[in-house]
């Protein structure tokens, strides 16, 4: 099975993914005069510029929006930064792929682990924002690694897609670039799912968005102290389908991208 | 040690293949097709390498040399033929192209290391010596892109030599550095030869001559000539001479 196989070899060079991944972060905060500071000050001003937009300029989102918007914001954050490291992860790093023989897979995945320490930082930046806009903490927080684990799951899928065609195709970027800030505005980030959409076309709409269900339920375990929201079973299904279709299309193609770049 | 039988490596031909989505698209519906073909950039290549052997390789450039380095290091595997490979490889580093240009001296040994195979520990034990080898001194803990080209080279042999792999490869490394260093470096490989399988790429015959018990030519991928480290240079030499006009004619 290519997919077992592709696996193990990562797990056999699992030091080789720590080392890129702490020598990457190190190299990112590296000329920044703030540092390390700019993981916490990052998502901190993002968040904030959609607060003032939303929050006090529209007037909408109600009382919890911050919080609200954090919780969903932080996480597609993750989603989408890793999709964007993956799509140049295999040609900025020619010299060393044309060098030593080491799974390539390693190159997306560590992209994605990087978008988790940005997670966990931003994280530490909600927890208290949580108490100050008086989330309800109920037992239903302890889904969040359920949601976590999903989500990472569908973004290997999909970053080592990405990471295939990125290495073929020049403008990928480009394209990846318009269709994050598309899919941005066409999900439940800004806005709320219950209070925005009709009715009748909530189920066409979280059907149609795998990544919908799970931003909504974010916000239900984070803030809201609800359950997850039933369509975060869309994403699962979604995310489960493209993690083993990823790791077979990435297995076919890898010594292909090899020679290829 | 290396055993290499009727190894064939093909490139697709078509150099445009980083183009753009939308011209992939264009195409694909005109139903227009790229200029496509092969390109064998080894084909029919068979030796063997013994323990403790070095093994020159010279030929013109794109004569197949690096492929074949590349293919012993694992990253290309054979399009045909057979590559068995007993024992643990050394990275490869062409003038040190296998550096993160933003990372410190330091942590390039310690990702390549790691690359390599070695342990943490192992590399803690010989870090010093690689740098007191290169002799880097404060530059190691500055970013790799401020170092100068023979900086990076002898950062890259040093962490070759130091590796303990059983098999080492070399491309065109020991042209770079001054003359210092050069014979600093004969020095080290004078040491490893007869310890270590070497196989080493190099536009510079003396140094061929110096170390190589056996020399390969490669000729656009094929092996044009191989044994003796005097004949085969001599060969190569008067070949180069003569045939370089109806050569370059083909193109």
């Amino acid at each position: 099975m290519p997919i077992i196989e592709q696996l193990k070899n990562v797990w056999q060079r699992r030091e080789v993914l720590y080392y890129i991944v702490k020598l990457q972060m190190k190299a990112e905060n590296k000329n920044k005069v703030l540092g390390f500071v700019w993981s916490f000050l990052d998502p901190l001003l993002l968040a904030l510029t959609y607060i003032i937009l939303v929050h006090y300029i529209f007037g909408r989102g109600g009382p919890q929006f911050p919080i609200l918007l954090f919780a969903a914001l932080l996480s597609w954050r993750w989603f989408t930064s890793s999709l964007s490291r993956s799509v140049t992860c295999v040609t900025s790093k020619v010299g060393l792929i044309q060098s030593v023989r080491f799974p390539l897979a390693i190159l997306p995945l560590s992209g994605i682990i990087i978008g988790f320490f940005d997670w966990l930082f931003g994280f530490v930046i909600l927890v208290p924002m949580l108490f100050i806009w008086e989330a309800s903490f109920t037992v239903n927080i302890l889904w969040l690694p359920v949601l976590l684990l999903i989500q990472v799951i569908g973004t290997i899928g999909a970053c080592l897609i990405v990471a295939v065609w990125g290495t073929y195709l020049a403008d990928l970027s480009n394209i990846i670039t318009f269709a994050i800030r598309i899919a941005f505005y066409l999900s439940p980030i800004i806005w709320a799912v219950e209070e925005t959409l009709p009715e009748r076309l909530t189920t066409l709409y979280m059907l149609g968005n795998p990544f919908a269900g799970l931003l909504e339920s974010y916000k239900n375990v984070l803030v809201l102290g609800a359950p997850p929201n039933e369509y975060a079973l869309v994403g699962t299904a979604v995310g489960c389908v493209a993690f083993l279709v990823g790791l077979w299309y990435f297995s076919r193609n890898e010594y292909k991208l090899v020679k290829s770049i | 040690m290396i055993s290499v039988t009727d190894l064939g490596i093909k490139f697709k031909m078509d150099k445009r293949r980083r183009s753009g989505a939308l011209s992939f698209l264009l195409e694909r519906s005109r139903n227009q097709q790229r200029p496509s073909g092969e390109f064998w950039a080894l084909r029919h290549v068979s030796f063997t390498v013994d323990r403790g052997e070095t093994v020159g390789i010279i030929g013109r450039n794109g004569s197949g040399k690096s492929t074949l380095l590349r293919v012993i290091a694992g990253v290309y595997p054979p399009d045909e033929g057979k590559v068995s490979v007993d024992g643990e490889v050394s990275t490869l580093f062409s003038l040190g192209t296998g550096f993160n240009p933003e990372l410190s001296g330091r942590d390039n040994i310690y990702l390549n290391g790691v690359l390599m195979g070695l342990t943490k520990r192992k590399i803690d034990g010989i870090i010093d010596a690689i740098i007191e080898f290169a002799e880097l001194g404060d530059f190691i803990e500055m970013p790799v892109r401020t170092y100068s080209s023979g900086m990076r080279a002898r950062l890259g042999f040093a962490i070759a030599m130091h590796s303990d792999k059983d098999i080492v490869l070399i491309d065109e490394i020991m042209g770079a550095g001054d003359a210092a260093f050069r014979q600093k470096a004969d020095a080290e490989m004078s040491r490893i030869m007869g310890e270590r399988t070497v196989i080493l790429v190099s536009h510079s015959m003396a140094t061929i001559e110096n170390f190589a018990s056996k020399v390969i030519w490669l000729d656009r991928g094929i092996i044009a000539a191989m044994g003796e480290p005097g004949e085969v240079i001599e060969q190569y030499l008067a070949a180069s001479k003569v045939k370089k006009r109806p050569l370059e004619e083909e193109y």
